[in-house]
């Protein structure tokens, strides 16, 4: 047969299968043109696979390559949320690999280091008498103070709203800063062990028996405290684990590597982010509200055995648990 | 061969399904930034907008609090989530990339998911490090698929995705091509090679002078001419659109007929004779006298001081 012939009889249908490319998603096609849609996809696809014996010009060829790739765009879209699978992924999966991990477990230690110390040399006043001065600055505990200055009441609920939102906003760009950070490493464990310090000394100076508005402080960190430094340190030990993906990538490329670990760390990451998004809800609502103070407690100590019952229950390795019994 | 053209043109091979291999041209950081950009420019302006009418509505009518904790939790939700979930949502392309015609895929060729798509925007953040802020594009200069270190941990890759037009078969204005293809031997068969590079060349060769055409042809031309006997002052050109006519657009049924004549001729032993007189496919320029190599400038250099008289 001619070529003039074939790409005459041919043109329609790949003027047609390009039409229904143009659309930005197929669902809003009756079941028919699904089926044409799909009818003009097998066709231009073995137009493509016999292309060399047809002989058909290079250009044509090249046509037929972007068709057929357009055309697969359109078929196998990009999958949604599928809940039922992440849930499965985040009970079981995640749980068990970060009880296991090595640089989240490595993380624990730095963050949670860097807070006590921080916390205990802002709190004591002979071992480094102006370490809270030197870590907050003066203008920034003045801030600290005026904030927490009164009880926490609900009645100005206007002011306590924007600080809310202000606090969901600026905790959980930490969080996802010490994750991307990671990546990088060095950077990474340089804006953990800030934040880290920077908490740490605020918790420490706010406990000192001479300063009034910690009481009122820790009334307002207490409900949202488990969760969100918790998340602040599952990320940085995901972006951690990511950033030894490409330091060490041990039998395999720097890419394939970094590919596998970050497959691995995403779920993880996720998890972190819930747990984001469970500790700004509370934040907005509860923490800043005027809740007695037993309900915040409450919420505090079961955010904390939830988040036990995750980690070490849920975590705990199957395989030594079969052992044991 | 094909792959240096598969290098040069960056070019990534995907088996689908339905077991074709097909070809997608990859995007270099050129062709992403304006999408980037595009995509900045709508969240400043998205941010912008919610925020004035943020204020105006709730900040008026019901309390300032709230309407700030609105923009910020809005601005915080599209600093960080926009591409990802657009790119979620939208298969794999944000409005920027749709504008410009890109596509993110995994490196198999297959649409992302939810996470992959959070994740590779989520790592933007440490591809524009601010310290280092063109560490993406040496991340991405490095391999082979110009991934961003978002892309290496997410496993994917942006691709071009663009229209095409179908351009067909070439049309030949000169009526002596589709003359002179009857002169060409009806045995000669045209490999698939060959096609190629006569479909490559005739569908380009309106966009070259004539002088240009024969520099072109010639390398193709004055070997078959040699093969078929053909009078050596043919047109290179016309002797590649002859073929091309006959590959792609003659009717085979014609040249199994003629094969049979010229068997026939060739049994009833007729003494060859030259097929025409004078040469109607010359050459174009055929005339000009074949223009002299431009001197290489280490020539011109030796030559100067011979032809200049020494001052004294």
């Amino acid at each position: 047969m001619k070529v003039v012939e074939l790409l005459e009889r041919r043109r329609q249908n790949w003027q047609e299968l390009e039409r229904y490319c143009e659309r930005i998603s197929l669902s809003s096609l009756n079941t028919a043109e699904i089926s044409r849609f799909s009818a003009l996809y097998r066709a231009v696809c073995a137009d493509l696979a016999l292309s060399n014996s047809y002989q058909l010009p290079e250009n044509t060829v090249q046509y037929l390559h972007k068709l057929v790739g357009r055309a697969h765009n359109q078929l196998y879209r990009a999958k949604r949320f599928d809940f039922q699978a992440w849930a499965k992924v985040l009970l079981e999966e995640v749980p068990q690999r970060i009880f296991n991990d090595r640089c989240v477990q490595l993380m624990f230690v730095f963050f949670w280091g860097f807070f006590i110390l921080s916390a205990w040399l802002s709190y004591s006043k002979s071992a480094w008498p102006d370490f809270a001065e030197q870590m907050l600055t003066s203008e920034f505990i003045e801030q600290l103070e005026g904030m927490h200055n009164k009880p926490l009441d609900g009645r100005d609920g206007d002011a306590d709203i924007a600080a809310a939102s202000f606090y969901i906003q600026h905790n959980t760009s930490i969080g996802l800063q010490c994750f991307v950070w990671g990546l990088l490493v060095v950077p990474g464990l340089y804006v953990t062990a800030k934040n880290a310090l920077v908490l740490g000394s605020a918790f420490g100076y706010m406990a000192r028996p001479d300063v009034s508005q910690g009481e009122y402080f820790f009334q307002f960190v207490r409900a949202h405290g488990p969760f969100e430094l918790t998340a602040i340190v599952l990320s940085a030990g995901a972006g951690l684990r990511l950033g030894m993906a490409w330091i060490m990538p041990g039998q395999l490329s720097r890419a394939a590597s970094l590919q596998k670990h970050g497959a691995e760390m995403m779920p993880v990451m996720c998890a972190a982010m819930l747990l984001f998004f469970f500790a700004a809800i509370i934040e907005g609502f509860l923490s800043p509200s005027a809740a007695p103070l037993w309900v915040k407690s409450g919420v505090c100590l079961l955010s904390s055995a939830l988040l036990a019952f995750y980690f070490v229950v849920l975590g705990f390795p199957r395989r030594l648990l079969n052992a044991a019994r | 061969m094909a792959q240096r053209r598969e290098q040069i043109d960056s070019v990534i091979r995907v088996v689908t399904p339905e077991n074709i291999a097909f070809e997608y041209r990859l995007a270099g950081p050129f062709r992403r930034l304006p999408a980037l950009l595009i995509d900045w420019a709508i969240v400043g302006a998205a941010i912008f907008i919610i925020s004035f009418i943020t204020m105006l509505t709730i900040g008026v009518f019901i309390s300032s609090g709230m309407a700030t904790a609105i923009v910020v939790l809005v601005g915080f939700a599209l600093y960080w989530f926009y591409c990802g979930l657009f790119e979620t949502y939208m298969n794999g392309q944000t409005p920027g990339k749709r504008l410009t015609g890109l596509r993110v895929l995994t490196t198999e060729g297959q649409p992302i998911n939810a996470m992959q798509a959070i994740m590779r925007n989520l790592l933007r953040g440490a591809d524009l490090f601010p310290y280092m802020p063109c560490l993406g594009v040496i991340v991405m200069s490095l391999n082979s698929r110009s991934q961003r270190l978002g892309d290496l941990v997410a496993g994917t890759m942006v691709v071009i995705e663009q229209n095409s037009w179908l351009t067909g078969i070439a049309r030949l204005e000169d009526p002596r091509a589709i003359q002179l293809a009857g002169f060409l031997p009806p045995n000669f068969i045209v490999s698939r090679s060959l096609a190629r590079a006569l479909a490559t060349y005739v569908e380009r060769r309106r966009f070259f002078s004539p002088l240009r055409r024969r520099e072109v042809a010639k390398h193709l031309g004055e070997p078959l001419l040699v093969q078929f006997g053909l009078p050596a002052d043919t047109s290179y050109d016309l002797l590649l659109c002859a073929l091309y006519y006959r590959t792609f657009i003659a009717d085979r049924g014609e040249d199994e007929k003629r094969l049979a004549e010229a068997h026939a001729a060739a049994s009833m032993q007729t003494p060859f004779q030259a097929p025409f007189q004078q040469n109607p496919f010359q050459q174009p320029f055929a005339q000009i006298p074949p223009m002299k190599p431009q001197p290489l400038p280490q020539e011109r250099i030796v030559t100067i001081p011979q032809q200049s008289t020494r001052p004294f």
